[in-house]
């Protein structure tokens, strides 16, 4: 069976090889893929969306409604995610855990006897429970919010430079993951309870087809940008750069809100607990 | 308004598939309400757009307002147009008998269920509107993510079946995206027609032949065609029903649209049957399908394998008709690709009403189910029949259809494979009403019986819930009702999306 594979990969192997061999150069200016739309978009997208960034202007505009599904691919492996992993806790569990702080030592308490609060030197924690690093957590709450900034700057930052929602979105979800990583879950959790986390990352998808369902009720084509003009009162050009802006926010906020949604549930095995 | 239409079919779904998942935190009464709204829209905007497409002809709807090759547009003809009711109705009537099912799950996972279920319809007809190769990957990533979700929220073996659908079903997503860049990189175009355009000077190209293969491939890889279907058998076979009843009818049959689509509007068919012998290869291909997916039939002892293993086989139908290179043949595939639909629809929320008051679809356990479940019986033996391709269901004319097809291009194992099929799919059946009619023997005679438990009188009617039974009887009303009105299907839609060229 392993060899029938390995014949299999190598005749697919010669296969492309054999397709190769009629491929336009690396890098030839005469390709195809050079001579016939790039040429447009390279001397017009400009002049169309006032946007330096050709590819944010083909991304999020041209091919806007790619980009739109793009994000709708993100949010459905979130919800995905949260559908396959998550559950409730409706009972108690078998037993609890209660770490002794001074000593470090671990006891477990079966189910019914649960420790009140008289014991102050005793902390409940979880399974999944690691040892905090002071410095961690220290150089991490210093860190959070530059990291944050960074990422404000790479989403507004996409029509002039490398960047744009997709990876703002990741920065800020990054950053938020970090809170989790250094300090722990229940933390995260209080900065960002699930259910604002998971209306976020709908909400980041309905922000961009909404923007496509406001030019569709101005009696424009979905996500024919320069319809929003007459409400902004700004040329069409210009509201075509502010239409690119606004579905950028809303992918960030998309792909920000169900990176953390995904953490959680995977870090924590879907009861949201404890964590990494 | 109006020409706007075609924006809804998939904007409405989109939407209410976000708002579903909020409600899911907030107002959960909503989640279902919502879904439904969401459903009617795109079923309603389909139905329009299909009517325009038939007084008008062929339209074009440009995203964003930017023109063909450089933007994305819709190409909607009477082909896709038809695709696209058929995929909102039947989502729309298993959405119906999901409820049911659905609020006997844990609460939280309501909202999350009904968003994944209508973003499934949004990728699927995405995939079937869109006029852009590469939106039509974007959009079958969200029917194939969402689908694995769908699949694996199962119990028992479920969530490993659908792991084995992940990794295969990515290998055929891969297949297919690199088939998209060796196009790009010889025509510089997206843009469906404008590459269809551009190919004419290229057809000697051996990276456009390449390109042409691992499409096919990839496409064969999601629509299960034989040997690529590995995934299919478990992963409908542990679905849960709602799963199953949105997945099993449509996500092959959108496959098998989306490689029609592929042959006639990107290669177009000077291309695509211009290889006699890939042209027979492909057809024997689909013969071994067919003839491999109806004797693993025959060795499956649970009903919904069963059931899945007849997709396999009409996988090989649709894949065979299409490629025999004629006109026939397209209008058979066409047609049974909308008479599977229904069928599969059928059979499967048959599967699904039993599942209520069954333990297991274990064959042997459907023993006395004609006085017990009347209703859905008499619904699966429609769908049976339909199967099996007895007139006047629909099933008999796409049959037709296919055999005609076959004679006139002389592909005689293709005929032999449909014939055979056909025959397996009459034992299968019979097989099931048989075990449903006849058994349990009375006890007289049979010593095994234990008292009178095994006395046919005995029986009460047990029925699966009315929102099950009603949709499933709707449907299998709906098999007679598109088998009386196959010419005019044909002879008014089917034949109007297919290209003059096709002899």
């Amino acid at each position: 069976m392993k060899k029938l594979a390995l014949i299999l990969v190598l005749l697919c192997w010669g296969f492309l090889a054999f397709a190769a061999a009629d491929f336009p150069r690396l890098g030839d200016p005469n390709s195809p893929a050079s001579t016939h739309l790039s040429p447009y978009f390279i001397e017009k997208a400009y002049e169309d969306t006032a946007t330096p960034n050709i590819v944010t202007a083909v991304l999020a505009d041209y091919r806007s409604y790619d980009t739109m599904f793009e994000t709708t691919v993100v949010f459905a492996a979130g919800v995905a995610c949260f559908l396959l992993l998550r559950f409730y806790h409706f009972s108690e569990p078998p037993s609890h855990l209660y770490r002794h702080k001074p000593s470090g030592t671990v006891i477990q308490v079966p189910r019914g006897y649960r420790l009140k609060g008289e014991h102050t030197e005793l902390e409940p924690i979880d399974r999944d429970w690691a040892p905090k690093d002071p410095i961690v957590e220290v150089a991490s709450r210093i860190l959070i919010p530059f990291i944050q900034i960074f990422a404000l700057y790479v989403v507004v930052h996409g029509h002039h430079s490398p960047g744009g929602g997709f990876q703002g979105g990741v920065i800020l979800g990054a950053s938020l993951v970090l809170l989790a990583i250094s300090r722990d879950l229940r933390t995260a959790q209080a900065t960002l309870g699930e259910s604002k986390n998971s209306i976020l990352s709908a909400l980041g998808v309905l922000i961009y087809v909404g923007v496509g369902a406001v030019t569709l009720a101005l009696g424009s084509n979905f996500l024919d940008y320069a319809a929003l003009a007459g409400l902004m009162g700004v040329d069409q050009v210009i509201a075509r750069n502010l239409g690119i802006l606004f579905v950028e926010v809303g992918v960030a906020v998309a792909v920000m809100a169900t990176m953390f949604l995904i953490y959680r549930n995977v870090a924590s095995a879907g009861a949201l607990d404890e964590g990494l | 308004m109006s020409e706007q239409l075609p924006a809804f079919i998939i904007v409405a779904p989109l939407i209410g598939a976000c708002l579903i998942f909020i409600a899911g935190f907030t107002r959960r009464g909503l989640c279902y309400p919502l879904a439904m709204v969401s459903m009617v829209v795109a079923l309603g905007s389909s139905i329009g757009v299909l009517h325009q497409v038939l007084v008008d002809g062929p339209l074009i709807y440009k995203l964003g307002g930017w023109d063909p090759p450089w933007g994305i547009v819709y190409n909607v003809d009477a082909l896709n147009a038809l695709v696209l009711a058929v995929v909102a109705a039947v989502a729309l009537v298993n959405l119906v008998a999901s409820r049911q099912f659905i609020d006997a799950q844990p609460f939280y996972r309501i909202g999350a269920f009904y968003a994944l279920y209508i973003l499934a319809v949004t990728g699927l007809m995405g995939m079937v509107i869109t006029g852009d190769v590469f939106n039509l990957y974007v959009l079958l990533e969200i029917a194939s993510l969402t689908g694995y979700a769908l699949v694996a929220m199962g119990d028992d073996r479920a969530p490993l079946s659908a792991l084995n659908y992940v990794l295969v079903g990515t290998i055929g997503a891969s297949f297919y995206l690199l088939g998209v860049g060796f196009l790009y990189a010889m025509t510089g175009s997206l843009n469906m027609v404008d590459i269809a355009q551009r190919l004419p000077g290229l057809y000697g190209s051996t990276a456009v032949f390449a390109a042409f293969v691992m499409i096919m491939v990839g496409i064969w890889f999601k629509a299960a065609f034989f040997p690529l279907h590995s995934w299919l058998p478990n992963a409908y076979t542990y679905a849960p029903p709602p799963s199953a009843g949105l997945l099993a009818p449509l996500m092959t049959k959108v496959m098998i649209y989306v490689m029609i689509r592929m042959m006639l509007t990107v290669f177009t068919p000077a291309y695509s049957f211009s290889f006699g012998l890939l042209n027979q290869v492909v057809v024997w291909l689909a013969v071994i399908a067919i003839v491999a997916g109806a004797i693993m039939a025959l060795a499956a002892k649970d009903f919904k394998r069963l059931l899945a293993y007849i997709i396999v086989s009409e996988v090989g139908y649709m894949v065979g008709g299409a490629w025999l290179g004629n006109r026939l043949g397209m209008t058979g595939s066409m047609l049974h690709l909308v008479n599977d639909a229904a069928m599969t629809l059928c059979v499967f929320l048959a599967a699904a009403a039993l599942s209520f008051r069954l333990k297991d679809t274990k064959l042997t356990s459907f023993q006395g189910l004609f006085k017990t479940m009347p209703f859905t019986m008499g619904a699966l033996v429609i769908g049976g029949l339909s199967i099996i391709g007895v007139p006047p269901t629909c099933g008999f004319f796409s049959k037709w259809y296919l055999i005609s097809a076959g004679i006139q291009a002389g592909a005689w194992g293709y005929i032999a494979a449909l014939l055979f099929s056909s025959l397996v799919n009459l034992i299968l059946f019979f097989k099931i009403f048989e075990i449903a009619y006849f058994e349990p023997f009375s006890a007289h005679g049979h010593g095994h019986d234990n008292g009178g438990h095994g006395q046919v009188s005995a029986l009460a009617v047990r029925e699966a819930p009315a929102q099950v039974v009603v949709p499933l009887v709707v449907t299998a009303i709906g098999l007679v009702v598109l088998g009386l009105y196959s010419k005019e299907l044909v002879a008014g839609v089917i034949d109007l999306g297919l290209p003059l060229g096709l002899k």
